[in-house]
């Protein structure tokens, strides 16, 4: 088992893809483009989870598979959000005819 | 052998998210994003999580992708060009902000000195082990590893069932929520009759800037 | 097959979230009468039967939340007589020791019950407003996602443990983003919308990233697992520990946008202003109590050896983090509010002010000795903040409702026409400033005295003076922004379209609020008894942990139970009621408490740590 995987280059893979979905974040304006920055920081966010789970000492406090649950719970809430967030978007495209962030300003901020 | 494989997967994986969000083409983003989930649920393998991976598959590749596909081409015709996310040169400061974020992270991961165990996050080079000889009961890690299906399906049933019926709630609420807003209008004032116009014009009161 | 731990489902735990269940289902049922009646009724009278049918399911809910509250507590005052009509194992039931439920994910005490009950008339209170004018077609879904969003904070002030603390968060939240883009007659709401959920999303991956971070640090989701686990190890404050620092901060990033602090607060006016008004009235009332509590219960309880009391403010710990945003957040929003002419708006910016005086609050319970009395200062202000702001809202809704608009001047000349309810709102807005015989002054007094707390400067060098300071002081800026509202409609003359009379359905929330604005002030000490006796529990409730732990690895499977939750045997039972009188027993009251009773189980968190690790010993065969 001298060969195996690191905790830390998991953790080091969920940093980067985490940091990367923050880039997106800022970056785009296009909804669509941050909805998918924003999956991109929950996997990011999952793969920490999991690897936590295989990695960390057996501690049962929260059962056997805390991590993975937690992650299950992740992946139902971004499929979620998903339907919420391509549902509000075409709302804002059907009254702008657009989808750029920085055009909904009906108020001022 | 397996830390090779690794690479090559968070290499690609990497990748793919990057073109995610650099690329100026939605559908080309959507792609990468669906690769990279896909990544993703080979890492799960990697950790011996194979149900999860392909829960992985299966909502992420095969639901959330899709589902993003048709957000774009509803929203901005079939080339989906993202014509409103700006030139290169605009897009530095986030780049830097991400940068700055993953040398924290990275720092951080590093840094941990291991809360009250011997180990620290940067020094476990090896994953708990669960073969401990065959005679024994087992340990409940073990049982989850090779029976992930079956304990997860305990899990959600017993000590997580509020969690899981309210993911059920959320799934719900998001559908019918979703529908709601999504749908048109149009349809709704011809079924109801109520003649509602579509767009009421917005009152038009200055609104300082604070 | 190996067992997997002694993780069973207990049915009889179903008892205690009896009003959640009946709300999500109540959702669904005016769902689809609203399906059913849209093609039979005329869009006006379909609005008030579906919101009566709403308001029903929010009467029924309070019955059963209070029956949830009372049986416990009947039983436990009548053991004979209850005998009679409950049967045997429920009744060991109601008088097991162990508050938590569901494996210690939920908690089911005294907090739970009084909060799903406040929740509950709130959510009744912003159903009738809803159906006082019509400002969507979708009656059922909107009705629907507010219940299901209150299902949410109910579950959210309840949970004991981060994954159900996250689902909690994010049904309620999506179910508000849904909520409010449904005024579709509005540009504006879909736009609102739209930012509340990418700034919500967005604030959610940090958490949750954050959370990844905590798990991987303690190896487990429950809090006072974790809690016990940061006290053991020792660390004080977050010096050398870069990876904990990071997960305070991202945690800090989910909830300071659930409570809109400063620098995450950019979501808030838009979505109050574009929301239509029972939504934005449920975001700034019902959400933000039950993200303010999961906040205390996640900082001041699990992350609570990580506040760093013993030193100044610079050194690392997140009560200096959480200062500086309670100090930027407070001047901001007030300073901000000043500007605005939209009385959402400004309500919105108010909101976020009242936001950074919560916080000053979670600091006091970070750093207090008395944890329950500062939590409960805390809940008080909630309370209080709550009312207030729903009776403004409804004014909110009168206007949007008369005048299609809410700009402070469209006020003009109320005073002269209702001249009760706006007495009424002058009321409710001196008590947002935190004018003394109303229960806002109150909830300020409370608050800034927690921190101030000799007790609590004892224990910690750090000085709050200055916080309380900058407080009192953004206390007189606000000042400047509510006079105004008063001012239009005492001082101005009506113009434009005159409103018309409220109906009840507005009437009675601004009737309902300044009494309970009015109440908590004139006996501020009846409600803030209950709210230290709500918080006790809250900040200290002891997880068993016995039920958490697999059996040791080694050993035959435990045999099967016909009970499958653990329950005292009476000998064990006696033990630790005498291990209880005899002082050294373990918090919680350690003897035969029975659910739902508060005061037995004020345990000082001090002795929380080693609390576990006896009643373990104490109970293994």
């Amino acid at each position: 088992m001298g060969s195996d995987i690191p905790l830390s280059w998991f953790l080091l893979f969920a940093a980067a893809t985490f940091a990367i979905g923050i880039i997106g974040v800022i970056t785009r304006k296009n909804p669509i483009a941050v909805l998918m920055a924003i999956e991109i920081m929950l996997s990011a966010a999952n793969v920490n989870l999991v690897a936590f789970w295989r990695y960390g000492p057996e501690r049962l406090d929260s059962g056997p598979i805390a991590g993975i649950v937690l992650a299950i719970m992740v992946i139902t809430v971004a499929a979620a959000e998903v339907a919420v967030g391509i549902g509000l978007v075409i709302l804002c495209y059907r009254r702008w005819q657009a989808a750029d962030v920085d055009r909904y300003d009906s108020m001022a901020g | 052998m397996a830390r090779i494989l690794f690479l090559v997967i968070a290499g690609v994986g990497l990748t793919s998210a990057l073109s995610t969000v650099l690329s100026r083409n939605l559908v080309r983003a959507a792609v990468s994003l669906a690769g990279f989930f896909f990544t993703v649920a080979c890492l799960f393998i990697l950790l011996e999580a194979e149900f999860l991976a392909a829960l992985q598959v299966l909502i992420y590749v095969g639901a959330v992708s899709i589902l993003l596909m048709f957000g774009i081409m509803l929203t901005r015709g079939v080339q989906g060009t993202d014509l409103v996310s700006g030139p290169s040169a605009a897009r530095l400061p986030g780049i830097v902000v991400g940068l700055v974020v993953f040398a924290v992270l990275g720092y951080a991961i590093f840094e941990e000195k291991g809360l009250r165990t011997q180990y620290s996050w940067g020094a476990l080079d090896e994953r708990t082990a669960i073969a401990r000889g065959s005679k024994e009961p087992g340990s409940p890690l073990r049982s989850a590893v090779n029976n992930m299906g079956k304990v997860v399906g305990v899990e959600l049933m017993t000590r997580y069932v509020i969690a899981f019926e309210l993911a059920g709630l959320l799934l719900t609420a998001a559908l019918v929520g979703a529908v709601a807003v999504a749908h048109r209008e149009e349809d709704e004032t011809r079924s109801t009759g109520s003649g509602v116009p579509p767009e009421k014009p917005e009152p038009t009161a200055d609104k300082p800037n604070p | 097959m190996p067992t997997v731990g002694p993780s069973t489902l207990d049915f009889r735990d179903f008892f205690f979230v009896a009003p959640e269940m009946l709300l999500a289902v109540w959702g669904l049922v005016v769902l689809l009468l609203d399906l059913w009646l849209a093609r039979r009724l005329d869009p006006a009278a379909r609005r008030l039967w579906v919101g009566r049918v709403a308001l029903a399911g929010t009467g029924l809910a309070f019955a059963v939340a209070l029956a949830v509250g009372l049986v416990p507590l009947m039983a436990r005052a009548y053991p004979e007589d209850a005998g009679s009509w409950l049967s045997k194992s429920t009744l060991d039931y109601l008088f097991d020791t162990d508050p938590s439920l569901f494996s210690g994910t939920l908690a089911g005490d005294l907090q739970v019950g009084a909060f799903d009950l406040l929740y509950i008339v709130l959510l009744g209170l912003i159903v009738g407003l809803s159906r006082a004018w019509s400002f969507t077609e979708e009656w059922g879904e909107f009705l629907a996602l507010l219940f299901w969003a209150t299902v949410g904070m109910m579950l959210l002030s309840a949970a004991e443990e981060l994954i159900t603390l996250f689902v909690a968060l994010e049904t309620m939240t999506i179910c508000l983003y849904l909520a409010t883009a449904l005024e579709k007659t509005r540009r504006r709401s879909a736009e609102a919308g739209l930012k509340y959920f990418i700034y919500g999303s967005v604030s959610s991956a940090l958490f949750l990233f954050g959370l990844s971070y905590v798990y991987g640090l303690t190896g487990t989701t429950h809090l006072s697992a974790i809690r016990r686990l940061l006290v053991e190890a020792q660390q004080s404050g977050l010096t050398a520990n870069a990876a904990g620092a990071t997960a305070v901060l991202l945690i800090l990033a989910g909830f300071g946008f659930k409570i809109a602090a400063v620098p995450f607060h950019q979501w808030a006016p838009d979505a109050y202003e574009g929301a239509p008004a029972p939504a934005a009235a449920w975001i700034a009332t019902g959400s933000k109590i039950a993200s303010l509590i999961a906040f205390m219960k996640v900082f001041a309880n699990a992350l609570e050896p990580w506040a760093s009391p013993d030193s100044n403010v610079l050194r690392p710990g997140w009560i200096g983090i959480v200062a500086v945003v309670a100090a930027v957040t407070m001047t901001y929003g007030n300073l901000a509010a000043l500007r605005q002419r939209n009385f959402k708006r400004m309500l919105a910016y108010s909101s976020i002010a009242h936001g950074g005086y919560l916080l000053v609050g979670v600091i006091a319970v970070g750093l207090a000795a008395d944890v329950s009395r500062a939590a409960g200062a805390v809940l008080f202000y909630l309370v209080v903040y709550a009312f207030a702001n729903l009776g403004a809202f409804a004014a909110a809704a009168w206007l949007a409702r008369d005048k299609e608009s809410d700009q402070i001047d469209d006020l003009n000349g109320l005073g002269r026409k209702q001249p009760l309810l706006a007495i009424c709102i002058t009321l409710l807005m001196l008590s947002l400033i935190g004018i003394p015989p109303l229960g806002g002054f109150f909830g300020k007094l409370y608050v800034f005295m927690e921190a101030l707390d000799e007790r609590t400067a004892s224990r910690g060098s750090i000085s709050l003076v200055w916080l309380v300071g900058l407080a009192l002081l953004n206390s007189v800026v606000s000042a400047f922004y509510y006079v105004r509202v008063l001012r239009a409609m005492f001082l101005r003359e009506p113009a434009g379209k005159p409103m018309a009379a409220a109906d009840r359905l507005i009437a009675l929330p601004i009737l309902l609020s300044t009494a309970v604005v009015v109440g908590a002030g004139l006996t501020p000490d009846l409600l803030m008894g209950v709210m230290q006796a709500a918080a006790a529990p809250m900040l200290t409730t002891p997880i068993v942990v016995h039920k958490l732990t697999a059996p040791t690895p080694v050993g035959p499977p435990a045999p099967k139970k016909p009970t499958p939750a653990f329950q005292y045997s009476a000998d064990q039972m006696k033990k630790m009621g005498q291990m209880a009188t005899g002082g050294a027993g373990p918090p919680g009251g350690g003897g035969p408490a029975p659910k739902a009773k508060a005061g037995t189980k004020s345990a000082t968190p001090k002795s929380k740590a080693q609390a576990p690790a006896s009643k373990k010993a104490e109970n293994r065969p």
